[in-house]
Formats: structure tokens, C-alpha cells, sequence
């Protein structure tokens, strides 16, 4: 007999979870608008939550459902910055196009890059990422005449169209567009073969599967959503700074993804969630403690790998299968 | 005298220095079920991965169906008809049976590229994975992590995994290892009774000699790297190479 | 600028860095070997070993021998015994999970101590000053030798077979060796695997301590040489294989004159050079230079 009763997260909660929130978004912005100035703060903070959401859901593609370790996302997101602010300020692009051809650009990225690390396994693949991310992250900087180098972009147009509640309901449109695309796939066969490949490579193998094929495909599509993020974020601050394609800035989703739950769909936007409030609660405790950030999302993480790698979702489901089994 | 559905004609494959295969030439009838057996070291598991894929051999062909194979990567000669389960059991195991089942069947169909139908829509699917649960006798578990099935039941698992590509050739590393008596009987039965309902041919590796003896056709005897001995259990028995080489070796 | 005397002084100088790297590499690769960990906090502790030497140093106000002698007495245990801080609290508890959580674990370390350090030490740039008797160059056959580095030249390989006659002629290497060979045969021959593990462990620590202090005085260290050593410690074992002292020390001083001479011609694709070189080397012969194919 099987010692425990330990079903994959089902995720019909996730749906109701995610309508109730939807519903919750999407009126907020409006509430807000009611609080001045205050109102405008927490506006712009809403707005990077989701959009960061975004950025942590498509690492844990690679990640939670892949099962491989990649410290060099940022670049993607990075990637999809750069794009937009070269193409929204010295190109005179518009929002539409310049948005769209950010996932675009980074997804090449991301082929042309993932193509590499996918070659190698485990420590090695990680490693890659790790090295193609600072080397993207060099590049930028040492290219000063395209992007600023140091200084980054700045002055990014803003369209009329796009007042701070506006552009929050684009983001939230489109990131939660992409979260359920995000579902369709993950729900799909070619879900269920990405976390063939991630339990046992080699059975994946045996059973006919081109695995590295599979492996880049993932990464590829996670870069492409990590672009996008990248460009709305730019668009939002209204400038590209190499800060997003450093590599503690590849720590973030890695952070959200464990805190969160990497083995659910949901769980990475949740744990992004919980690390802006975090950092949002110690800027206002102390100026300083903003010095430490570093150490504080090291010390969570250690903590989170230690005692509670399945994170918030999977304590959750835990004490729903507890609460469910028969006395 | 059925056809040939496997052919591996002086075969050869080393390490470095260590030389594995020595020249292994043999030819297996389709419908067939049968043992290799050799004392350790011999090469048997380094057949099969040859075989499969997993390594090239450095000298010799190998013929699936008429078709040289040999040097082709695993997952080009599974989808010709081939398939191995594993000596150490080798299954999903987050994944619950179902979805381990599943996920095999969507890639013999060759649906992994489909990004957008949810899995519980996939009738044709589902009937043949349920097919394959019962067959090997695991529908209760159904649901349950795979990881956190008895040994025994995982084995069963790995072997559906194989079947799930309707095989027409089978290979079984050492099915019974690590297994207490009863398992191995089961195991042994469940083994029969697909070979008898699905008509697959099926080669094995054994160290257990009831088992070897009670089931097979036909014995290949590998030693060194060598076939040093083919014949029906009965013959291979009182053969005198084989005695020898097993002389001392406790059963 | 092609004269012999600039090139004399580019290859001394990337010769020493090399050197100084195999130091920190060795100790990653000997803890990999034993404990199958990749501690990616080696960086984070060669930096802190830089950093003690730093303020150890400004104690000592003076150059003198007798103050870098001190540094190199007292900071790389003082690190090793950070080492055994962690090994004891952290790193025992995960050797047996899967090898996302160790990476995982070991980085959130990197976190954790890098900003340690910028707390303590702040963002400035620091250095050490040679130890008079180094500070100069000597004068052999009409070309100039730094002294310092010639030093390093010279404390590389001793410090290469110093470790090798460990490994491969004393008692305390046996058990090491065979710890990576047969961990389970070792326990039950009645061998403290797990002090086995905490004192290569402290090891690795070490040689990361004495490497920082080795760079304290020959460049200048800041807050972000502990992930560009890190990375260049995964391209060392990467080119020279993992558990190969003798590709280890091939591979530092690969990246350390690659390193210098590219910074030369190309200044500001120098620091790429690490990053290309691995990159090439996983994707054409991830075993390394030295190593053997595994399957």
C-alpha cells in the first residue's frame, strides 16, 4: 500500500482564487484614484506587482516546471527593456509595436542563448545561465553608444492615451492574459512532457522524447514572457537601467517562485506579491534596512529551502490533504 | 519459422580499455520470449543499451525489423517499435500514476506538441491509459504520487510505461531484482500473462534461474562479451560451457 | 607597445592572477569532490578573506613583512572557521536533497554574504599594501620582474604541491580521497565521514582565505569580486575538469593571462573572456580538458 495520499496541487482553487483576485485588481485602481497623492504611490506599486508577477511566472516555467536552474533570466527581462526603450525613445516606435516586439526580441534571446545551456545538465545548464546572463549584462553596459551604458535610457515617451490607471489595466490585461496562456500550457501534453522531463530525464528519453528539443522550447517561451515583463517595467519607470540585467535581479524570481510555490502555476505571483510588500514594509521601517535587502531575501530564501521548499501554495495544499483524509 | 525481428550481427563496444561486447552475434525470432543470462560483468545491460540506443556500438550492426539501428540516439529507436524497461525502476515520481501513464501514451501518439487542450479532454487517450492501468493491475492507485508506491507496484509502473508504446519488442533488465519472493512471483505472472494477451517479443535479463527457466523459450548465455551458449532451457542446462562457468556460482 | 619589457610585465601579471585563482579554484573543486556540493558562497568567502585582510592590515599600520605575515596566518583559518559555521549549520543538511535546493541554498548564501560584507565594509575600494620586501621589481637580465607577483609565481605551485602531497601522500588525504570514492564503505569501516566532510569543508575555506589575501595586495578588491572570481572559478573547473589539480592550475592561469592580455588590446571585452571561454568549453568538451567523458 502507498504510504500517503499525495496528490499533484489541483488547481480548480487556483481558479477561484484567481477570479476573486481578478475581480479585486481590477476594481482597485479605482479605489485608489479616490486617495490622492497616496493613491498615485500604491497605483504604481499595483503596477509593478503585476507586472513582476509576470516576470516570476515565466521563470518558474523553467524553473518550477522544468525543474532547472536558471540564474540568468534577468536577461530576457533585461532584453525586452532595452527593446522597447530603444525602439519607444530613439526610434520613435509606438506602444503597441514596441510592446509586441519585446517578447519577441527576447524569446530570440533566449533561443539563441537557451540553445547553449540546454546542452548541459543540472549544475552545468545553471552555470551557463549564470555566465550568458553576465556576459549579456557586460555587453550592455559596454555599449554605451547604443544603451547608455551606466546611465541606461531615460525619458521614455509616455502616450496620452496611458494615465497611471490606464496603463495598470494594460498591465493587468496582459499579464493576465499571459498567466492563462501560461494554464493552456502547462494543462496540456506538452506541459505534462515538460515535467516528464523534469522528473526523469533519462525514462523521458527511453519513452521517445527529444528531450533537449522539449527543454529549449520551455525556455524559449519563458523568455519571451520575461521580455515582456521587462518592457512593460521599462515603460512604466520610463527607463532601462543595466540594474535589470543584473544577476540579483535574477535572484527575484527565483526568491518569488520558492516563497510562492514553484510546484503550482499560481504560486510565483504569489511569492512576487509578498516580496514588493516585503520591501515596500522595510523601506518604511527604516531608510537603512534597504542596505540589507540583499541579506533579508537570502535569509527568506535560505529559510524557504530549508523548512519549506514546496512553499505558500504547497504548505496549503498540505493542509488541505491533511484536512481531507479519512480519521 | 517466424521472422526475424531482431538481428545483432558481431557486435562490439569498450570503455576506454575495458572491452565489454566482444563480437555478440544473435538473432531473435518475433514472438519470442526469451532469457540472457551470463554471470556479472558479462556485458547483459550493456547489450541492452546498446540496443536502445544509449551507447554506439564501436563495431557490428544490429537489425530491428530489417532495419540497421545501430548508433541511432534512444529517442529515434523507440518509436521504431522498441522499448526497455529499467533495470532500477524508472518512472515520473511526482507524478501520479495516471499522469505517468498519460504522459506515455500522448508520446506514442506524438501529441507532446499540443499546447493547448487541457489533458482531461483527451478521451482516446484516456481509454488506452486506462487499458494499460488494468493491465498491469494498478488501477487502484491511480491517483496516488508514483514516488510513494511499494517497489513492487513501481515496477509494474515502468513496465506500462514501455507497454504504452506497444512495443514489439520488449527488453526487461532484470525485472525480479531487488524483489521479495512473493513480488517475484507476481512480477513473473504479470510477465507471462502480457506476453501470452499482447503477443510482444520480449527479451530479458534474469539472475534468477526458476524464473529464467520456468518462462523462457529460449536461453542466450553471455559471457565475457560472448554468446557462449543458445539453446531451450532444458538444453542449456546440461550444457557443459554453461556449467562451467556457473560452476561455484551459488543460486 | 610591443616591447618586451610591457609584455614581460602583461604575462608576469597574468600569471599571478592565475595563480591567485587555481588557489580559490582548488578549494571549490576539492569541496565538490568530497561533498558534491558547488559551494557558489566560495566567491562570497574569498571576498570576505580579501576584505579581513584589508582591516587586519590597517591594524598592523606599516609595511611590513611581519604585517602580511600575520595575514597570512590568521585570515584564511579565520575563514576556514566561518566554514565550519556553515558546514555544521547548513550545508550537513543538505547533502541528501536534490541538487535544485542545494544550488539554491548555496546561493541564497551568496545573498546573504555579499551583503554582509558591503555592511561591514562598505562599497569603497580597498587594497593592501605590499609588504616592502615585495614592493618593488627586480632587476634580471635587463628586464623588470614585480616582485609581488614573482612571489605569487612562486606560491602557486608550492602551494600546488602542497596540496597534492595532502592529497596523495598523507593520511588525512587518503581518508579524503576515499570519502569521494566510497562515502558509504568509509562509514561503516567506523571513519567519521561527516568530520571527514567538515574538514575539507574547512579546507576548501581555507585556500579561499588565503587567495583573498593573496589579491588584497595585488589588485585592488571591491564589493563585486566575489561573483567574478565565482564565475571564473566555474570556467577553471570547467577547462580543467572537476577534481584535477593539475587542470585546475592549467585552467587558472589559461583565464589569468587570457584575462590580462585581452584587457590590453580589448580592454572592455576582458572581463567577457572568462565567460567565452567556458561557455566554449561546456559546449564542446563539458568534461574538461582533463577529465573523463561521463555518460
Amino acid at each position: 500500500m502507498p504510504s500517503a495520499l499525495e496528490s499533484y496541487p489541483s488547481t480548480h482553487r487556483s481558479w477561484l482564487i484567481a477570479g476573486t483576485v481578478m475581480a479585486v485588481l481590477t476594481i482597485l485602481p479605482f479605489v485608489l484614484g479616490q486617495l490622492g497623492r497616496t493613491g498615485e504611490y500604491w497605483l504604481w506599486v499595483a503596477t509593478e506587482m503585476v507586472i513582476m508577477a509576470l516576470f516570476s511566472l515565466s521563470l518558474n516555467l523553467i524553473l518550477g516546471f522544468g525543474g532547472m536552474v536558471s540564474f540568468g533570466h534577468a536577461a530576457f527581462f533585461g532584453v525586452g527593456a532595452y527593446t522597447v526603450a530603444l525602439l519607444m525613445k530613439k526610434g520613435g516606435v509606438g506602444f503597441v509595436p514596441a510592446m509586441a516586439a519585446a517578447p519577441l526580441v527576447s524569446a530570440l534571446a533566449a533561443g539563441v542563448i537557451g540553445w547553449f545551456c540546454v546542452r548541459r545538465v543540472g549544475l552545468y545548464f545553471s552555470i551557463l545561465t549564470l555566465a550568458f546572463g553576465q556576459l549579456i549584462f557586460m555587453i550592455t553596459l559596454q555599449l554605451y553608444g547604443y544603451t547608455g551604458g551606466d546611465d541606461g535610457i531615460h525619458g521614455i515617451p509616455r502616450p496620452v492615451l496611458l494615465t497611471p490607471l490606464s496603463y495598470y489595466l494594460v498591465c493587468l490585461a496582459l499579464v493576465a492574459g499571459s498567466y492563462l496562456l501560461m494554464r493552456f500550457l502547462t494543462k496540456s501534453p506538452f506541459g505534462l512532457t515538460i515535467r516528464m522531463t523534469r522528473e526523469n530525464p533519462e525514462r523521458a528519453k527511453f519513452l521517445g522524447i527529444n528531450v533537449k528539443g522539449y527543454q529549449l522550447v520551455n525556455f524559449i517561451i519563458a523568455g519571451g514572457f520575461a521580455g515582456l515583463a521587462g518592457g512593460l517595467f521599462t515603460e512604466l519607470n520610463r527607463f532601462a537601467q543595466t540594474e535589470f540585467l543584473h544577476w540579483s535581479k535574477s535572484a527575484e524570481p527565483i526568491f518569488a517562485s520558492l516563497v510562492g510555490g514553484m510546484y503550482s502555476l499560481i504560486g510565483p505571483a504569489i511569492g512576487s506579491t509578498v516580496l514588493i510588500f516585503l520591501k515596500i514594509i522595510i523601506q518604511q521601517i527604516h531608510q537603512g534596512l534597504v542596505e540589507i535587502w540583499g541579506i533579508i531575501l537570502g535569509v527568506i530564501l535560505l529559510g524557504v529551502v530549508l523548512f519549506m521548499p514546496e512553499g505558500i501554495v504547497g504548505v496549503y495544499e498540505k493542509i488541505r490533504a491533511r484536512r481531507r483524509r479519512p480519521q | 519459422m517466424n521472422r526475424t525481428i531482431l538481428d545483432v550481427d558481431n557486435l562490439h563496444k569498450s570503455f576506454g580499455r575495458s572491452a565489454i561486447l566482444n563480437g555478440v552475434s544473435f538473432s531473435v525470432p518475433e514472438g519470442e520470449i526469451s532469457a540472457i543470462i551470463g554471470p556479472n560483468g558479462a556485458g547483459k545491460t550493456t547489450l541492452f543499451n546498446v540496443i536502445t540506443g544509449l551507447y554506439a556500438p564501436d563495431k557490428g550492426r544490429i537489425s530491428f525489423n530489417g532495419r540497421n539501428i545501430a548508433g541511432l540516439q534512444p529517442y529515434q529507436i523507440v518509436p521504431l517499435g522498441i522499448a526497455k524497461a529499467f533495470q532500477i525502476t524508472s518512472i515520473f515520481p511526482r507524478l501520479t500514476v495516471w499522469e505517468n501513464i498519460l504522459a506515455a501514451v500522448i508520446t506514442h501518439r506524438k501529441k507532446n506538441l499540443d499546447c493547448v487542450t487541457p489533458l482531461s479532454k483527451l478521451a482516446p487517450i484516456h481509454e488506452r491509459a486506462q487499458e494499460l492501468l488494468e493491465s498491469v493491475g494498478l488501477s487502484d492507485f491511480a491517483h496516488y504520487q508514483s514516488g510513494t508506491l511499494a517497489h513492487g507496484n513501481q515496477k509494474r509502473l515502468d513496465i506500462a510505461l514501455s507497454l504504452a508504446l506497444s512495443p514489439k519488442l520488449l527488453l526487461l533488465d532484470e525485472p525480479t531484482a531487488g524483489m521479495s519472493p512473493e513480488e517475484r512471483r507476481d512480477t513473473v505472472t504479470l510477465i507471462k500473462n502480457l506476453w501470452e494477451r499482447l503477443n510482444i517479443t520480449m527479451l530479458f535479463i534474469e539472475h534468477d534461474m526458476d524464473i529464467v527457466f520456468g518462462i523462457s523459450q529460449k536461453v542466450r548465455v553471455l559471457c565475457y562479451g560472448v554468446l557462449i551458449a543458445e539453446g531451450s532451457p532444458d538444453e542449456i542446462s546440461h550444457n557443459p560451457k554453461v556449467i562451467e562457468v556457473y560452476l561455484g556460482e551459488g543460486d | 607597445m610591443m616591447n618586451l619589457q610591457f609584455m614581460l610585465f602583461i604575462l608576469i601579471n597574468g600569471l599571478s592572477q592565475g595563480m591567485v585563482l587555481f588557489i580559490i579554484a582548488s578549494g571549490l573543486s576539492l569541496v565538490f569532490g568530497v561533498l558534491r556540493v558547488i559551494n557558489f558562497a566560495h566567491g562570497s568567502l574569498y571576498m570576505i578573506g580579501a576584505f579581513l585582510a584589508f582591516s587586519l592590515s590597517s591594524l598592523f599600520a606599516g609595511k611590513t613583512l611581519f604585517a602580511f605575515l600575520m595575514l597570512m596566518l590568521l585570515v584564511p583559518p579565520a575563514v576556514a572557521v566561518l566554514g565550519l559555521g556553515l558546514e555544521v549549520s547548513l550545508f550537513r543538511r543538505i547533502y541528501r536533497k536534490e541538487h535544485l535546493l542545494q544550488l539554491l541554498l548555496t546561493y541564497s548564501l551568496v545573498l546573504i554574504l555579499d551583503g554582509l560584507t558591503r555592511i561591514i565594509w562598505g562599497g569603497q575600494i580597498r587594497n593592501v599594501p605590499r609588504p616592502e620586501i615585495l614592493a618593488g621589481s627586480l632587476d634580471l637580465f635587463g628586464l623588470f620582474f614585480p616582485s609581488y607577483n614573482l612571489f605569487l609565481l612562486i606560491m602557486g605551485p608550492l602551494i600546488a604541491a602542497g596540496l597534492w602531497t595532502l592529497l596523495y601522500r598523507s593520511r588525512a588525504g587518503n581518508y579524503i580521497r576515499a570519502a569521494v570514492t566510497y562515502p558509504e564503505m568509509l562509514g561503516a569501516l567506523g571513519v567519521n565521514v561527516p568530520g571527514v566532510m567538515t574538514a575539507t569543508f574547512m579546507l576548501g575555506c581555507f585556500l579561499a582565505g588565503l587567495g583573498g589575501v593573496f589579491m588584497s595586495a595585488l589588485a585592488n578588491i571591491d564589493l563585486s569580486i566575489g561573483m567574478e572570481r565565482i564565475i571564473e572559478c566555474f570556467a577553471v573547473v570547467v577547462i580543467g575538469g572537476l577534481g584535477s589539480v593539475g587542470g585546475a592550475l592549467l585552467g587558472s592561469l589559461i583565464i589569468g593571462v587570457g584575462v590580462a592580455f585581452i584587457q590590453i588590446y580589448f580592454s572592455r571585452m576582458a572581463l567577457v573572456f572568462p565567460y567565452v571561454i567556458m561557455a566554449l568549453v561546456l559546449i564542446i568538451r563539458p568534461w574538461g580538458l582533463f577529465g573523463k567523458p561521463e555518460r
